[in-house]
């Protein structure tokens, strides 16, 4: 197990380097830099001043060739976790991002928390009592979550939230708590705005999963080693629990990888109606204005995550089904 | 002599009809079944594919998978203490049904692959079983396992504790399956064709090591299976299954040397010469298992009958007849279809009205007694 667990690391390690690569090579892709935007910005108001342009594209290193760029870039990240400049915010992209990647973990981890307690007993109930009307009834609410996208989702949330509980509507900090130090208060603030976000975000894949668990679980109901379970006189709930529920989840486990990536993009759209301080409007915005260290640096953990993500779910994967660690 | 008063019966099925309610129709998988099992004794279900061996089986414990269930029918067993219960009456998750799984009648599955978890090591599957039915810490449960493995030929048994299924052969895993059956020492051992899924060779192991185990443990078993070689083998008695029916229930003696049913002898003249006990064999009997939803009227092996009487096969469900052998048989052939003949149906009315009904249409068919009578004086 521990030697599976290091080779697992170790592929992660090329997997994140080529990640870094093309996340800085797909935001160059557009033509133009920002140094451009800058021109086009003075442009508009009708003076451009040539000797500032070549000032910004010198200071950042805008000219030279790409590997040099990404050289610059990466070794400073690895080296001294400097992630660079952002051009738009004048500021140093490191401690921006991590309090928006911060702000989105608790947010996706927290929805990712709440579908998985949600679901995986609904799943198997639904399963458990096949065609029974409270399976009827998880089912169309499945189908329901599944439908309703989750920015309107946002908007009812938002509605009933500031009409019965007097919310305050959008951010995760109610007004005296906005740009407060970090403290207990302002943790408790956090807590009592997330759970609208997490109900938000976490819908769709609520309905998602509780399908999943219940479509597994039907699969492995009728195989002969629950009959065999049965056989050996087993009630029926603990044999349930240990048996068939935990061979159906071994299939959700194996793709919690790529569900976190997922709820943080199902995050960003919950982000925007409900203004939440997330990486989603922050990296919407660094790409329409070239910011190209804030854009690279945002892309490549995000696609990081998923490396993460998956790494963890082969690791979760091997504790549940041996087959794996031996194999 | 199977079904003769004085034995000491362990179990004894009536009238049992295990249904399928599918979304497609409502597939009758046993459809009144009667047999009894003698204490002691190794009794061999043989039948082709989809004749109700396995539902049955399954039927004994109460672990029909849905949508299948129990729609009429008893399952009587005698205790020791001479107190009888009724398997078929109980609640299939209740508390009683579950006592007796594992501790009084344990099953053997087809697939050992497939019948233990693949997550879950054999030691866990074994101790779990163990500490349900027997007081005994972990510890004591774990050393009974071992024992239990070294008893059921698995060398090293103290270390294949901690393996899975999935690492090792498939004689290892039926002997594991076999060692975790007996591990509460039941009284009844069912056996659902516990070797198709191995070669010949482990085959034999197997079989060897299932009668040695009964031998020293005084168990009853109860063994599905597909060949009559392994019948010949280990049976005392053996029932013949067809299309959710007991076509013939007889010692192996006479199912051998005196079959009474067609469909016995069709099975006989399906095995292939030279006590080749090829898989499949059964196979080459004429025509086809007729489908689940379109049953035949009458007796519902006429449309692949040699001995086929036109006008009353088709007709007349035939009644149980007892034969002085001891051999009970489903078949117009040995009389029912004229109401004479021993009629013998535990399961209540309807023998007799098919009787009453064979009557009144085809009256004077009496030429069966007779030829019943001579074949049957052998016993
Ligand atoms: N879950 C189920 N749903 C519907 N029909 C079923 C189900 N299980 C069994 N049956 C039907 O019940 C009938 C008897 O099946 P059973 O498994 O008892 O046959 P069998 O005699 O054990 O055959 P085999 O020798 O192949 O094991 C078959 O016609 C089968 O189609
Ligand atoms: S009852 Fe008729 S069809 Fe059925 S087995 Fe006997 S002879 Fe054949
Ligand atoms: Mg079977």
């Amino acid at each position: 197990m521990g030697r599976y667990f290091i080779r697992r690391v170790l592929y992660a390690i090329p997997a994140l380097l080529v990640i870094s690569f093309i996340s800085f090579l797909l935001i160059q892709l557009p033509p133009g830099t920002f140094a451009d935007t800058v021109a086009a910005e003075m442009m508009e108001s009708a003076s451009v001043n040539e000797s500032a342009i070549r000032a910004i594209e010198e200071r950042y290193g805008l000219n030279q060739p790409i590997m040099v760029q990404y050289w610059k870039w990466i070794s400073g990240i690895l080296l001294r976790g400097d992630f660079g400049e952002s051009f738009i915010w004048n500021r140093p992209v490191a401690p921006l991002m991590w309090e928006r990647l911060g702000l989105t973990l608790v947010l996706t981890a927290s929805a990712f928390i709440f579908v998985c307690v949600v679901s995986v007993p609904i799943g198997i109930f639904s399963a458990v009592r096949q065609y029974s009307v409270g399976d009827y009834i998880a089912t169309s609410l499945g189908f329901l979550g599944l439908a309703v996208p989750s920015f309107l989702f946002a908007l009812i949330l938002m509605y009933i939230g500031f009409r019965y509980f007097g919310t305050s509507i959008g951010g995760f900090f109610s007004p005296d708590f906005a740009r407060a130090e970090w403290s207990w208060a302002r943790v408790a603030d956090l807590l009592s705005n997330l759970w609208m976000p997490m109900l938000a975000v976490g819908l769709a894949g609520t309905a998602s999963l509780i399908r999943i668990v219940r479509a597994n679980l039907l699969d492995e109901l009728l195989k002969p080693y629950v009959a065999a379970a049965r056989a050996k006189g087993l009630s029926e709930l603990s044999l349930l629990l240990k048996y068939p529920v935990r061979l159906a989840l071994i299939p959700f486990v194996a793709t919690v990888g790529w569900m976190l990536p997922q709820l943080v993009s199902g995050a960003t759209i919950v982000s925007v109606v409900m203004s939440l301080p997330t990486t989603g409007p922050m990296l919407l915005r660094s790409l329409l204005g070239q910011d190209m260290y804030l854009a690279a640096s945002f892309i490549m953990m995000l696609s990081g995550l998923t490396v993460i993500g998956t790494l963890i779910s082969d690791v979760l994967l091997a504790l549940v089904d041996p087959r794996i660690r031996f194999t | 002599m199977p079904g003769g008063g004085g034995r000491d019966l362990l179990l004894e099925i009536k009238g049992l009809k295990t249904h399928f309610f599918t979304d497609e129709g409502v597939v009758k998988a046993v459809d009144g079944a009667d047999f009894p099992i003698a204490r002691g004794k190794t009794v061999c279900v043989v039948g082709e594919s989809g004749c109700g061996k396995s539902v049955t089986a399954r039927s004994i414990l109460q672990i029909v998978d849905r949508p299948g269930r129990i729609v009429e029918g008893r399952i009587l067993l005698h205790r020791e203490s001479e107190e009888v219960v009724d398997l078929a009456a109980m609640a299939p998750t209740g508390k009683a049904i579950r006592a007796i799984r594992g501790k009084e009648i344990a099953m053997i599955f087809q697939e050992p692959m497939s019948s233990l978890s693949p997550v879950h090591t054999i030691g866990n599957q074994i101790v779990e079983m163990i500490r349900l039915h027997l007081p005994m810490t972990t510890e004591q449960a774990r050393d009974r396992a071992a024992e239990l493995l070294e008893r059921v030929g698995i060398p090293q048994a103290g270390r294949r504790l901690d393996s899975y299924v999935f690492q090792l052969s498939g004689g290892m895993r039926q002997r594991a399956m076999i060692a975790m059956a007996l591990s509460c020492r039941p009284n009844l051992l069912i056996a659902d064709e516990p070797t198709t899924a191995l070669d010949v060779t482990t085959e034999a192991t197997i079989l060897d090591l299932i009668k040695e185990l009964q031998r020293d443990l005084n168990m009853t078993v109860m063994f599905i299976t597909h060949d009559l070689g392994v019948v010949a083998e280990i049976a005392d008695d053996v029932v013949v299954m067809y299309l959710g029916k007991v076509a013939e229930t007889a010692a192996v003696d006479p199912i051998f040397h005196d079959p009474k049913h067609p469909y016995t002898r069709a099975l006989h003249q399906s095995i292939p010469k030279f006590g080749d006990t090829q898989r499949g064999a059964l196979e080459a009997i004429r025509g086809m298992v007729p489908h689940p939803f379109a049953r035949p009227d009458g007796c519902t092996f006429h449309p692949r009958c040699e001995s086929f009487m036109p006008g009353e096969c088709d007709r007349v469900a035939p009644p149980a007849v007892v034969m002085e052998s001891g051999t009970t048989v489903r078949c117009l052939l040995y009389g029912g279809s004229d109401g004479s003949g021993a009629v013998r149906d535990d399961a209540g009315g309807h023998a007799g009205t098919a009787g009453g009904e064979a009557g009144a249409r085809a009256p004077g068919k009496g030429a069966s007694g007779p030829r019943a009578a001579d074949q049957g004086a052998a016993g």
